[in-house]
């Protein structure tokens, strides 16, 4: 009997957090000799029940209902961490949504992701699952890092970035 | 493979040549096999492409169209034993589409193979289907294998254009005998059409479209081109047989024109009982925005020039079976390919590519512009027929394929690609749909009112709203008042109040009014006017500095004495309204502050409930009192109170259409719609999981007994929630609510418009009741189970060489 699913015709969007294999990549970067692999299985593994999404590029004015409001029409959410800045406690343009399902969370990949929330492109990633201490942005200054160095104006982050604003961009202006 | 732009005719050529020059290296015989499986599986547009491509190929080399034939039909034969119609109808149009290659009578002895277990399925007696309407699960048992018998024939149906289409000739005989069989089972209406109606409340005549049954007209419009000779112009023929003989002495000059080789039939054996198949089918209904609307609006004065005006349409009319062909598509290659919606916007953007020449006026043109389309030359705007069928699946009943969402996102995706061409024809099918909001079910007047904020929220908040200004002073019991409201409210939510006031033109600002624009609603009991007030700070107070139990008992004990004394009935009520208030306020400031807050003080508002019914739902007043302005925050909140238990489903249903109906008016408001709905979706999912769980062949045996056991008792809380909700609803739609007399005697229009707020309940609710009974009654169930026995007997009789088997077929399919 012929198997009943067949190879896909165009990409998924669903496929394995590109945020973990990005991961990898650096970590190949910093040690060239490690040996050529393709994505680890590891994180293949962690992630093959994910029920957990990292939703990136978020306006700091972005509230728990409004993405309660647009994550909830893929299913029911279990848990929302907000990201905040790790001095200021204030959030800092990113979040952990976990749905109860792994389907919900792949449909989220789908169906949200590069999609709109309070008027800004949003990102999704499949993600291993939160621990506490990830919620805090990890720049030098509390924030994420992306907001350390950003030399364009980005009004719902903050404006420049934070380094830019402290002067050590001069050179670029 | 895709080119749209390209010239299809070389295209297929091309790609032909290189596998049959190539067709000895097995890396090449085994990707272009694995590739016409997949693509007519996955891209329903491209098939009569695909089996162009095995057509030319087969001048040169038979032995690629007898690869292909077997590979497909052992797909179609999987997918026909597991109950998966759509695959197998796709394989069947592939198939269809080569019916030249064949040597003998090719897919027609399946076609009737299909019909006669269509026959079988038929047999349940009008007597059952009567029955089933009124509830009787073993009915709707067969009801549901009838519509199945429905799924068979429409395949039947939408296959014979295709082998029509096919360089056979001659089968004009064959076709309609099949077509006078198929007749009496497609042109007779099916009992569960109404439960499937978008329209159902209305008059026939004041539907605001037809919306009939997908089967009766299909077998209508099939019967129609019969008479039209067969034209099925929109379909691409790319083969003929004198272009044969142009390929073939191309290469060999020389030589004659070979013959191309002719193939039996692949075997496909249609098995004696055929299964349900994953999905649970309810028959279908052709639904459309802008289907037989004359695009002039002046009506011609002679009857000729009338009906070439008529013929004059954006879209496909019911009469011509390109509506049907492009719809089924189209409806397809969307619910297959959810998995990549920027590929499924750009197919439906570029849909004029896979249709013959000249099937749709030039994309993009202006509707205006119809009109000047010369005569003769199609007016068929291909963005009018996408965001047709999209719509079609967001207004589906009871329930589309996908997510709500992924549907939102392929109109997302289509205006981003091509805002031009899409927006407009977006804007006449939300003029459309806002014109019958008065007639549209309930439900899926909330469907479509969630998909238009969500669909703003991606592009601006940008609508012409001036446009509705004048219904800003209906009253609020106004379908499209209440429509804007609630519209309204949902942008809100996924924005801001004073951001959604910028996007509106000043007259507006009534409907957000400031209560909306302030950050912390006001906690009711600062204000001295308030009963229980300086309690009601103090409970705030204590829960704040999380003071030790007894201290706050002491204060609720305070409170319901100063009731008592002033003859509350249930002192309870006042004291748990100044707990659970306090509790909102402290956790006003997110989601996960009140969640952390209700979890701190779990223990008392559970302990609430077993003491007194009135004072748990006095919780559920508390927190929408509160979150008054915020109607979403609260919904939220109580969605997470029944996770907890605090409350309970009949206490939500009790509280909404019982407690706090407001005479039959708050059935208006979206969202008491909506906290019906997502706690009887909570109930109904549960009841589907049991029986997902209990017949699962991975689930021991020795589990069965206790999941029935749950499954009995909780499709019975159910039934009862579904009839507590029936019982309130008609009361209104019938105005035998008494306060309701009382109060509105003699405002004929008021009570009108509740009366009909009423009937639209009762309807979408009776019908998502008989949907429950369809999927999780007694019977269907029962037949399920059963046959899960049936299967675990036959594997056990077979047992020893299962193992071998098991084995082999794996390996088959890796072979595959």
């Amino acid at each position: 009997m012929a198997p009943l699913t067949v190879r896909n015709t165009v990409d998924r969007l669903d496929k394995p957090s590109s945020y973990a294999t990005s991961k990898q990549k650096r970590r190949r970067y910093r040690n060239p000799d490690e040996e050529e692999r393709e994505k680890s299985p590891e994180v293949e593994d962690k992630l093959k029940d994910a029920t957990t999404l990292y939703v990136g590029n978020l306006s700091f004015y972005t509230t728990e209902e409004q993405i309660h409001e647009l994550f909830s029409k893929c299913g029911e959410i279990k848990r929302l961490v907000m990201g905040l800045d790790r001095f200021q406690k204030t959030p800092c343009g990113f979040c952990f949504v976990e749905y109860y399902t792994h389907a919900d969370a792949l449909d989220c990949l789908k169906y949200i992701g590069g999609t709109k929330l309070d008027e800004r492109i949003i990102r999704t990633d499949l993600d291993e699952g939160f621990v506490e201490g990830r919620q805090y942005g990890r720049g030098k200054s509390g924030g994420q890092v992306r907001d350390e160095y950003r030399d364009e104006f980005d009004p719902g982050r903050g404006g420049y970035g934070r380094r830019v604003q402290e002067g050590y961009a001069d050179e670029y202006r | 493979m895709r080119q749209p732009y390209g010239k299809p005719e070389e295209e297929v050529t091309n790609i032909a040549k290189i596998v049959t020059e190539n067709y000895e290296d097995e890396y090449v015989r085994n990707t272009f096999g694995e590739l016409v499986v997949a693509l007519i599986s996955e891209q329903p547009f491209k098939i009569p492409f695909v089996a162009a491509v095995v057509l030319f190929a087969n001048n040169d080399k038979a032995e690629v169209a007898q690869d292909i034939l077997t590979r497909v039909a052992n797909h179609a034969q999987a997918h026909l034993e597991a109950g998966n119609w759509r695959e197998l109808k796709l394989a069947l149009r592939f198939l269809a589409f080569l019916q030249g290659l064949y040597n003998d009578d090719g897919v027609f002895p399946v076609l009737e193979e299909l019909f006669n277990r269509a026959v079988d399925l038929q047999t349940a007696s009008s007597e059952d289907v009567s029955a089933a309407l009124e509830g009787s699960s073993q009915s709707c048992m067969l009801i549901l294998s009838q519509v199945l018998g429905l799924e068979l024939v429409k395949i039947i149906l939408l296959t014979i254009p295709y082998v029509l289409a096919s360089s056979a000739t001659g089968l004009e005989q064959k076709v309609a005998e099949l077509l006078e069989k198929t007749d009496i089972v497609a042109s007779t209406p099916h009992t569960l059409e109404p439960l499937v109606d978008p329209y159902s409340s209305a008059e026939e005549d004041q539907k605001p479209m037809a919306c009939p049954s997908l089967i009766n007209i299909l077998q209508k419009q099939l019967q129609n081109e019969s008479s039209n000779g067969w034209q099925l112009s929109c379909i691409p023929r790319l083969y003929k047989e004198e272009n044969t003989a142009m390929a073939g002495t191309e290469e060999n000059a020389e030589s004659e024109p070979k013959v191309p080789s002719k193939h039996s039939f692949p075997t496909i054996n249609v098995p004696s009982s055929v299964k349900q198949g994953p999905r649970t089918l309810f028959p279908e209904l052709y639904f459309s925005l802008f289907a037989d609307q004359d695009i002039e609006v002046r009506q011609a004065v002679g009857s000729s020039e009338d009906i070439a005006k008529r013929s004059k349409q954006s879209v496909p009319p019911t009469s011509d079976v390109a509506a049907s062909l492009l719809r089924d598509a189209i409806v397809d290659t969307i619910n297959i390919l959810d998995y990549n919606r920027n590929a499924t916007a750009k197919f439906m953007i570029e849909i004029d590519c896979y249709w013959t020449v000249g099937t749709f006026v030039k994309r993009a043109t202006p509707f205006d512009k119809l009109k000047d389309v010369p005569e003769g030359r199609s007016t068929w705007k291909p963005e009018d027929i996408i965001v047709d069928a999209v719509f079609s699946q967001i207004l589906q009943l009871p329930a589309p394929e996908h997510k709500l969402i992924y549907y939102h996102s392929i109109i997302t995706e289509s205006c981003k690609i091509a805002p031009a061409a899409v927006a407009p024809s977006l804007g006449r099918a939300i003029r459309f749909l806002y014109r019958s909001l008065d007639v549209m079910d309930l439900e899926l007047s909330y469907r479509y009112m969630d998909w238009f904020a969500h669909h703003l929220s991606n592009f601006e908040f940008r609508w012409k709203w001036t446009e509705w200004i004048d219904d800003i002073d209906q009253s609020d019991l106004a379908p499209r008042k209440a429509f804007i409201t609630g519209a309204l409210d949902k942008e809100i939510r996924l924005s801001f109040a004073k951001r959604i006031r910028e996007t509106l033109p000043e007259v507006y600002s009534v409907l957000i009014p400031e209560g909306k624009l302030k950050d912390t609603p006001d906690f009711k009991f600062d204000d001295d006017q308030t009963p229980y007030a300086q309690q009601g700070r103090e409970v705030h107070k204590l829960l704040r500095k999380k003071a030790p139990e007894e201290e706050i008992q002491t204060v609720l004990d305070e409170i319901q004495k100063l009731a008592t004394e002033q003859g509350v009935e249930d002192p309870l009520i006042p004291s748990t309204d100044a707990y659970m208030t306090s509790v909102c306020a402290i956790g006003s400031k997110s989601l996960s502050h009140v969640l952390s807050c209700i979890e701190r003080c779990k223990e008392r508002l559970l302990a609430v409930g077993p003491q007194s019914e009135p004072a748990r739902r006095q919780i559920i007043s508390s927190v929408v009192e509160y979150w008054g302005d915020h109607p979403g925050v609260a919904v939220n909140i109580i969605d997470k109170l029944l996770n907890y238990t605090i409350i309970t489903p009949m206490s939500v249903i009790e509280w909404a259409l019982h407690d706090h109906l407001n005479h039959g008016r708050d059935l208006s408001k979206s969202y008491v719609y909506e906290m019906v709905a997502t706690t009887m979706f909570k109930v109904t999912n549960r009841v589907r999981q049991v029986v997902v769980m209990r017949n699962d062949p991975a689930t021991p045996a020795e589990q069965r007994p206790l999941l029935d056991q749950t499954l009995t008792t909780e499709r019975q809380s159910m039934r009862e929630l579904f009839a507590a909700i029936e019982d309130a609803v008609t009361s209104v739609a019938s105005s035998a609510n008494d306060e309701m007399i009382e109060r509105f005697d003699g405002e004929e229009v008021e009570q009108a418009l509740i009366r009909a707020w009423g009937e639209r309940w009762a309807r979408a609710w009776r019908r998502k009741a008989a949907v429950e009974e369809a999927v999780v009654g007694e019977a269907v169930v029962e037949a399920a189970a059963a046959a899960l026995d049936a299967q675990a007997s036959a594997e056990a009789g077979a047992d020893g060489n299962g193992v071998d088997e098991a084995q082999a077929s794996a390996e088959m399919d890796q072979v595959e």
